[in-house]
């Protein structure tokens, strides 16, 4: 991954990967952008429990689906996160 | 009936004893820096003769005695609303029932809905009040929980206190006259929290929270879409919310007033100081009561909010498994006149202080309290030195053992 693809909306990006990303932002603004990779887990990147779930929740509201409140998990990746937000389209 | 019901008298019990959440955190070295995002203060420790009979009994004792002889022949109904059931038959309602000495022509359930079962009895009562079919019945609705909280919960631990909340409910509404129809609900199956045994709590943190989240916003939404011209932002005076500890209340509101209002960060915090600040005076030096919890926020928020007025409240009801309800009421000046028999503010001073030490000996014993037994001896008296430490209070229940699984109590 490109130090480019970090910083905004990513050409190529899924949609929950991208959701994720604004969400991140928007509920940690001190979470650098070039820190958000597919592989990292939000805790990893300094989200609290609190963050975490807001992240999520914020995220699926945006992509309009129902919140994969089952599958959170604080080591779950955002690869993994994405992939349950795709599961509940 | 075309009135307003609600609730008529509102009594707190929050045990006889508090630790500071800084000294749990201390003792046991969890990370300081995480301390913030509680946002608690103290936290209330039951005793080893204290279970959910006498939590429940002591909130609701000294409120049927206040209403005086020909006021309590009218409680029609009695719900305990708990997760810390004694029998998987004999209800404790029929234990609170004998103890309050109510009549008996009154209905007893007991109801267990995680930490929403208090609101989804009190619109159960509201509905008995106000549909006319006995004119003047009474309800008493009594929350009442024992923590089983120790070192495995982890950051839970701090924030996990202890009591109960007895709201009587009926259609001289001087505390919180409930909206009619005016609700909204969200339920879903999640196994976020729960306790599968007497002494068993399990508790998925990130799966907790984020429900508690997905439910907050959806049953706000649906109050929205059922209540013409309803606004989050602003039809609602002042907030109060399922508190399981002061930081998620606020994360709770962060989260509507930045998705449903649009607010920056700098209004979202003034708002929080004005609308829900008021309601987590009291959870926020009790920790989590679990059933009661809400209706310990709503009696801080009477106690402490502007209510030079009437005052519409906001209120979200949250319980894991999950099931959630936001619904809203008027307070008044007269709410808090109808609360000060209570005492809450000097009650919370009253209870004696432990350090670790002594809160972290009385764990064990006290979740032993819900295990079933057929024999049992509790004697009270070995810890009257820590009786003799707690200021001005009154007659007490407590429980003094079990005989053939039958539990006694006496008073003290």
């Amino acid at each position: 991954m490109t130090e480019n693809r970090n910083v905004a909306a990513v050409d190529g990006e899924s949609a929950e990967l991208a959701a994720l990303r604004r969400c991140i932002l928007a509920v940690v603004p001190a979470v650098p952008p070039e820190h958000i990779h597919p592989d990292r887990s939000l805790a990893q990147l300094g989200c609290n429990s609190i963050d975490r779930a807001e992240i999520l929740v914020m995220a699926a509201g945006e992509l309009a689906v129902a919140t994969p409140v089952d599958g959170i998990h604080e080591d779950s990746d955002l690869d993994s996160l994405a992939a349950l937000l795709r599961e509940s389209r | 009936m075309t009135g307003r019901c609600g609730i008529q008298a509102l009594h707190v019990y929050a045990g006889l004893a508090r630790v500071p959440a800084l000294e749990v955190f201390a003792g046991r070295g969890l990370d300081p820096e995480r301390f913030g995002n509680l946002m608690m203060r103290d936290r209330s420790v039951c005793l080893p003769f204290e279970d959910t009979v006498t939590n429940a009994v002591n909130a609701a004792r000294p409120l049927v005695d206040r209403i005086g002889q020909a006021a309590r022949d009218r409680v029609e109904l009695l719900v305990v609303c708990t997760e810390s059931g004694l029998d998987y038959s004999k209800s404790v309602s029929s234990y609170v029932h004998e103890h309050l000495g109510l009549g008996r022509h009154c209905r007893l359930l007991e109801a267990k809905q995680a930490c929403y079962s208090t609101t989804a009895a009190l619109q159960l009562a509201l509905g008995y009040v106000a549909s006319g079919v006995s004119p003047g019945a009474l309800a008493l609705v009594v929350a009442a929980d024992i923590p089983l909280a120790d070192a495995e919960a982890g950051y839970a631990e701090p924030a996990t206190g202890t009591g109960a909340v007895a709201l009587l409910v009926g259609d001289r509404p001087e505390v919180l006259a409930v909206d009619p129809g005016a609700f909204g609900t969200y339920s879903f199956e999640t196994f976020d929290t729960a306790r599968p045994g007497p002494q068993l709590e399990v508790a998925d943190v990130d799966r907790s929270l984020a429900a508690y989240l997905d439910c907050l916003k959806h049953s706000v939404l649906h109050y929205l879409d059922r209540v013409a011209d309803a606004d989050f932002a602003t039809t609602f005076d002042y907030l109060a919310m399922h508190t399981p500890f002061v930081g998620m209340a606020r994360a709770g509101h962060r989260r509507l007033m930045r998705e449903l209002a649009g607010r920056s960060a700098e209004g979202i915090e003034l708002d929080f100081t004005a609308r829900l600040a008021p309601s987590l005076v009291y959870p926020g030096s009790v920790g989590n009561i679990f059933s009661g919890t809400l209706y310990l926020a709503l009696a801080s928020l009477i106690d402490h909010a502007d209510l030079s007025s009437a005052r519409r409240v906001g209120l979200f009801s949250y319980g894991s498994g999950c099931s959630s309800e936001f619904f809203s009421g008027i307070v008044d000046a007269g709410s808090r006149a109808a609360l000060a028999p209570a005492r809450i503010a000097e009650h919370l001073a009253e209870r004696a202080e432990l350090d670790f030490a002594e809160y972290a000996a009385l764990i064990e014993e006290n979740a032993a309290c819900l295990v079933p037994r057929q024999h049992h001896k509790v004697d009270p008296g070995r810890r009257d030195e820590l009786l003799d430490r707690v200021g001005r209070r009154g007659p007490l229940l407590v429980l003094t053992g079990i005989a053939d699984y039958h539990r006694q109590y006496d008073w003290i």
